[in-house]
């Protein structure tokens, strides 16, 4: 189990892709994570086009001054793991 | 919150008001965010001009730039109108030579650096290594900040091979690397990696006291002034160090450019301001006596006075 804001992100992302195998660690620092995102959903798609599906679906936690996640750090879509 | 019609309008204008936008935190010479510098140094890179929109000088943009890209983070980078992405995907798309293309600069190739590292770096990096296929980077920003980690192989990688091992470098790192010498060395809290670069603009190095009286008792041959006054060096002087007088600095301006040059004083802090002159003055072999006198008492020589 992660973090509450972790657990949170990573139900937020299977919500949107249910097949996804999602994977959220800490980043470099307070409210920074890293997240890696496994699902033939990305299949053909551009780095842009993937990357914004999960970005959308964690879109909510990342809006506002007081948001529990600030930034990704590091945001990895693939089609295999 | 969904934009009105006259604030998509005025988004469209923004993105379009240069060939080149970046919406960044800070402006170009001051970047507040890592990813936001990270995204100027590349832009700096390909050389291209560019406009940024810092979004904290304006929370209306700030919210309503995310809205319009639907990409949550900033920076965000504009071309031609277009939204490329954020920090990962320019990186991405410079080391793939993708965001050359769509800049429309012609890349000159990069010549592969020359380095070397010597036989305990060498081995120090193979015991490191733990064989999983990822293969050793070596970073250098533009400040000549270094990492050096082990990582997965990227478009656009530059791969060197010094001592039978495989090093490699992005792009940009390697324009800056060329005859570098990578060694492992001994300092008092164990073994680490020094890293000498001769692209490396001048700049104050510091020495710690041990050094120091490592390098007299080598014999190495240095110049070594004391910049405090001379009630001060009543108290206390380390005898190798001149007064920096006028005779002293008269004696320091008609040395060879190169000689290595200590600055020492109290606890630092002058003799720093002081080296960093001479820095100006075109000496680049310049050495800040971490410190000063206080610290020479304490750790090598007691008999020196304390005050």
């Amino acid at each position: 189990m992660g973090t509450p804001t972790e657990e949170a992100m990573k139900a937020a992302i299977l919500e949107k892709i249910p097949d996804a195998a999602v994977q959220v660690g800490p980043g470099s620092g307070g409210g920074h994570f890293t997240v890696q995102v496994v699902s033939p959903v990305f299949e053909g798609k551009s780095m842009l086009e993937s990357q914004r599906l999960v970005l959308g679906a964690i879109a909510h936690l990342m809006k506002g001054d007081g948001a529990p996640v600030h930034a990704i750090d590091s945001l990895k879509t693939r089609t295999t793991a | 919150m969904p934009l009105s019609d006259q604030q998509r309008q005025q988004f469209d204008d923004l993105v379009k008001k240069s060939r080149v936008v970046l919406f960044m935190k800070g402006n170009k010479h001051f970047p507040q965010c890592g990813f936001s510098a990270q995204v100027i140094g590349i832009l700096k890179e390909t050389g291209v001009p560019f406009e940024t929109v810092n979004v904290l000088s304006d929370p209306a943009v700030r919210d309503g730039i995310k809205e319009y890209s639907s990409w949550p983070t900033i920076p965000q980078l504009y071309v031609d109108g277009e939204f490329l992405g954020g920090c990962d995907i320019v990186k991405e798309m410079y080391a793939a030579g993708d965001l050359q293309k769509k800049l429309g600069v012609v890349e000159k190739p990069v010549a592969t650096p020359t380095i070397t590292l010597d036989e305990r770096a060498a081995k120090a990096i193979k015991d490191a290594d733990e064989g999983n296929g990822e293969h050793l980077r070596l970073e250098i920003d533009d400040k000549f900040q270094y990492e050096l980690y082990f990582g997965p192989p990227q478009a656009g990688d530059i791969e060197v091979v010094a001592s039978g091992l495989k090093v490699l470098f992005d792009k940009a790192s390697a324009k800056r690397a060329d005859g570098i010498r990578i060694q492992w060395v001994d300092t008092p809290d164990g073994g680490a990696f020094k890293i000498e670069n001769p692209n490396e603009p001048a700049r104050v190095k510091s020495l710690t006291v041990t050094e120091l009286k490592t390098w007299m008792d080598e014999g190495k041959p240095f110049e070594m002034f004391d910049v405090r006054g001379e009630d001060e060096r009543t108290i206390a002087k380390i005898d190798r160090a001149r007064a920096l007088d006028a005779a002293g600095e008269k004696h320091l301006l008609a040395l060879d450019k190169k000689t290595p040059i200590v600055f020492q004083c109290h606890h630092g802090m002058r003799s720093k301001s002081a080296a960093e002159r001479f820095l100006r003055e075109g000496f680049t072999n310049v050495f800040n006596l971490e410190g000063g006198i206080e610290a020479w008492s304490q750790k090598v020589d007691s008999k020196v006075a304390r005050y």
